[in-house]
């Protein structure tokens, strides 16, 4: 019982998780490109983000291993003057790793002044630059077989006991491309799985696993409202399906993983 | 009567020397021998003593008491840069950064003695290991790629010399080492193709009296450049020898340009520390092309191998595999892997990983573990002597690597992605390679490094942010206290007072525990 209804859940978070995956489009080609007069502006906001930023985001903002790419990021794109960006660098994303940095307003506008240099130069010249991170086109990701990752979704790979491309899949190669795509389908990581939490009286409580370590599990419950307790105190269960992913990373070989890239691909 | 006398006079010499050196002799600094041999009141380098086992031998904290522990004092920095560094303990002082920061609290209250700013400077600010300490001086590295020499009593400037050019690429993070009257500097980049070193300088003048090249100069054709000497490194004083870790080799993720095994790069060196000259070398990766420097502590461990006594080196390597060395002549005696790792066609007869060539990173992406922060990075590991285990922070971890014709030959030529990771405590066996324990340290990883002691006690952190102190011989928790931020650093510790106090940090703050006072 709980399950049938977690599974429901798991499509709906699913679903909300991918609407909410970061940076999957190019920069809009109205990238405000920089002016003479900003000129002074980015390059002090080069020095800035080369002393905070860079080591996680690329020298450039072409992202790394723990920060994505900035050039290409929706967030960098819908900012202006730094409203979007100040909000993200002042208070970080703790959840993701990211530190806040205490920064002043001329300081954002500096930051941001860069990134959208970079950004724009990025869009014009395919991103070349010196030395920094690289990026991910679609483009590289398309040497894979489409039938064969048909086959392996639905034998080897397992995914189907999970998935369908009619139902939770449907259309996620419009929502998401590229890097993002993949990424997404080796696992999702932003992916908030469904719990079940037994009190030692009462009635047990379904919800979105918020928190857990080895002492405290969080959740949140069909209302939005958080709760929480004491591992020793409640017997709690995860549902660990999103596990899938992880005990198929010794298993897949390259070429699986570029099939069903190229399956998952033509779901639109 | 001649020896009551005796008796009396010689009380009263000691009370007129304990008047005079308590004016005078108190602040010994850190000399020669309290770096040879720490006494429980300090820590007066990166690893506490040059063996990097970041093992104590206190024992007031205990497996039965640990419970009852207690904040001491906390200090905040108010800043937002994360505490990276291994805070140094010498006369009751203690020493810390975070980069172009270094404070000096009261390790009895967390009170501030002094705090040093250096001007805002160009370079990388990613993080900075701490100062090191040479009598009663202090020693500290710049993102601009300075060493800076401050009286440690008020942080009053003695000198400051280039350690390499910012404008090249180059920074500097690391923890200096002090061995005899040599400071140990190494350097940082990852974006450039530069030259890696290790310079010994002059604690008085500043002045170089050798440097050792990792790799050879910029443009040698055919040949890598790379093996930044990120980490401060471990000393072995009877064998007179210093063990260091070198970087990964550049460009980064693109090896086309540097064929074969690119010596010496992600490599274990052992140098004479008076001269800068090799004795042995061992490389933990050749021809690495998934940036899994080999900066990890070389940790010295005298001891028994299968039967035979032997001075071990022993690093658990950025790349998913444990070493153990001879430490005399660098030859292997144990290579085994200590998480998942799917990039090698096996070992050589040197005991080397052998990278397979369909894994190096390709234009459609190649699937890859451990990803590239490693199965662990620059945090401590720590032997726990009593139970002859190793003990690590590790990270089981996937990635997907990408490199390109059109991502070129220079920096990191390529990019690179973590799918997915946890962080996982591990106790393994130094003779076998067997995991003896596993604790399950939160998704994604933690960034604690450890410290164990001899009353049989493992302190780290989990991903969480929750400060743990586990029973080394099983891992279960014993105790815990939530940090608030994420954990970045290896704890300390050390007696102060009678007292026994365990140094951790996370965020920009310090935390001092200890069991309550009587």
């Amino acid at each position: 019982m709980i399950f049938s209804r977690s599974g429901i859940f798991l499509c709906v978070l699913l679903t909300a998780s991918y609407l909410s995956a970061q940076a999957n489009t190019p920069p809009q080609s109205d990238q405000r490109p920089a002016s003479t007069q900003d000129q002074a502006l980015v390059e002090k906001g080069r020095d800035l983000f080369r002393k905070d930023c860079s080591f996680c985001h690329g020298r450039d903002a072409t992202g790394g291993e723990s920060g994505p790419d900035l050039t290409r990021s929706k967030l960098v794109a819908a900012d202006i003057n730094g409203d979007k960006i100040g909000d993200v660098v002042r208070n970080g994303r703790p959840d993701k790793g990211m530190p806040p940095f205490d920064r002043s307003p001329d300081q954002i506008a500096a930051l941001a002044a860069f990134i959208h240099a970079k950004a724009a130069s990025a869009a014009a010249n395919g991103r070349k630059g010196a030395g920094g991170r690289r990026g991910v086109d679609p483009s590289d990701l398309q040497t894979g077989n489409v039938e064969a990752g048909q086959k392996y979704f639905n034998g080897a790979g397992g995914c189907a006991n999970c998935h369908s491309p009619s139902g939770d899949l449907a259309g996620i190669a419009t929502r998401l491309q590229g890097l993002q795509l993949e990424e997404q389908m080796l696992y999702p990581r932003h992916f908030k799985p469904p719990v079940t939490v037994r009190p030692r009286s009462g009635e047990s409580i379904t919800g979105t696993l918020d928190y857990l370590d080895e002492f405290t599990v969080g959740l949140t419950d069909a209302n939005g409202y958080y709760h929480s307790w004491r591992t020793r105190d409640v017997q709690y269960k995860v549902d660990g399906r999103v596990n899938a992913h992880v005990e198929l990373f010794s298993k897949y070989t390259d070429d699986d993983v570029h099939n069903l890239m190229a399956y998952l691909q033509t779901l639109k | 009567m001649h020896s009551l006398k005796t008796a009396i006079f010689l009380t009263l010499s000691a009370l007129t020397a304990f008047t005079l050196s308590g004016a005078l002799l108190a602040q010994q600094g850190a000399t020669e021998s309290v770096l040879l041999h720490p006494p429980a009141n300090s820590w007066p380098g990166y690893h506490g003593d040059y063996s990097g086992r970041r093992h104590s031998a206190l024992t007031q904290i205990t497996p039965g008491n640990v419970k009852n522990l207690t904040l001491a004092w906390a200090f905040q920095t108010d800043q937002t840069a994360e505490i990276k560094s291994s805070p140094l303990l010498v006369d009751g002082i203690i020493y810390f950064t975070v980069p172009e920061n270094i404070w000096a609290i009261d390790a009895r209250s967390g009170h501030r003695i002094w705090h040093y700013s250096y001007p805002p400077s160009e370079g990388e600010h990613i993080g900075h290991r701490g100062v090191g300490m040479y009598k009663n001086y202090l020693y500290f590295l710049t993102p601009d790629a300075h060493l800076v020499s401050l009286n440690a009593k008020d942080a009053s400037f003695r000198w400051k010399v280039t350690i390499a050019d910012v404008s090249k690429g180059y920074w500097t993070s690391m923890a200096p080492l002090v061995v005899g009257n040599h400071i140990l500097v190494g350097v940082s980049g990852d974006f450039d193709n530069l030259s890696g070193y290790i310079r010994s300088i002059d604690p008085e003048t500043g002045e170089t009296q050798w440097q050792w090249n990792s790799t050879p100069p910029v443009g040698t054709p055919g040949q890598t450049t790379g093996g930044m000497t990120w980490m401060p490194g471990t000393y072995d004083p009877e064998l007179n020898l210093i063990y260091w870790g070198t970087g990964n080799p550049t460009p980064v993720l693109n090896g086309s340009t540097r064929p074969g095994d690119d010596p010496y790069t992600c490599s274990i060196v052992a140098l004479n520390p008076d001269t800068g000259k090799l004795v042995w070398a061992f490389q933990v990766s050749p021809h690495d092309t998934h940036d899994w420097d080999a900066v990890e502590t070389p940790v010295l461990v005298d001891g028994d191998f299968h039967g035979q006594p032997k001075k071990m080196l022993m690093q658990s390597s950025r790349n998913g595999y444990f070493f153990v060395l001879d430490r005399t002549n660098g030859k292997s005696l144990l290579t085994v892997p200590y998480g998942p790792v799917n990039w090698t066609l096996g070992i050589d007869s040197q005991g080397r990983p052998i990278p397979n060539p369909k894994k190096e990173p390709a234009p459609d992406g190649r699937l890859i573990a451990p990803d590239e922060g490693g199965m662990t990075n620059y945090r401590s590991p720590s032997f726990d002597t009593k139970n002859g285990l190793f003990i690590v922070d590790a990270h089981p971890s996937w990635s997907i690597y990408f490199a390109k014709p059109a991502d070129g030959v220079y920096g990191w030529a390529g990019a690179d992605y973590t799918v997915w990771g946890k962080g996982l405590i591990e106790a393994i066996d130094y003779q076998t390679g067997k995991i003896r324990w596993t604790h399950e340290a939160g998704e994604h990883g933690s960034g604690a490094g450890v410290l164990t002691t001899d009353s049989g006690l493992t302190f780290t952190g989990d991903a969480a942010g929750n400060f743990l102190a586990l029973d080394s011989s099983t891992g279960k928790t014993l105790w815990h206290a939530g940090s608030g931020s994420q954990i970045v650093s290896s704890p300390t510790t050390y007696e102060l007072d009678g007292r026994q106090y365990l140094l951790t940090s996370s965020g920009g703050v310090l935390f001092a525990w200890a069991l309550p006072e009587q």
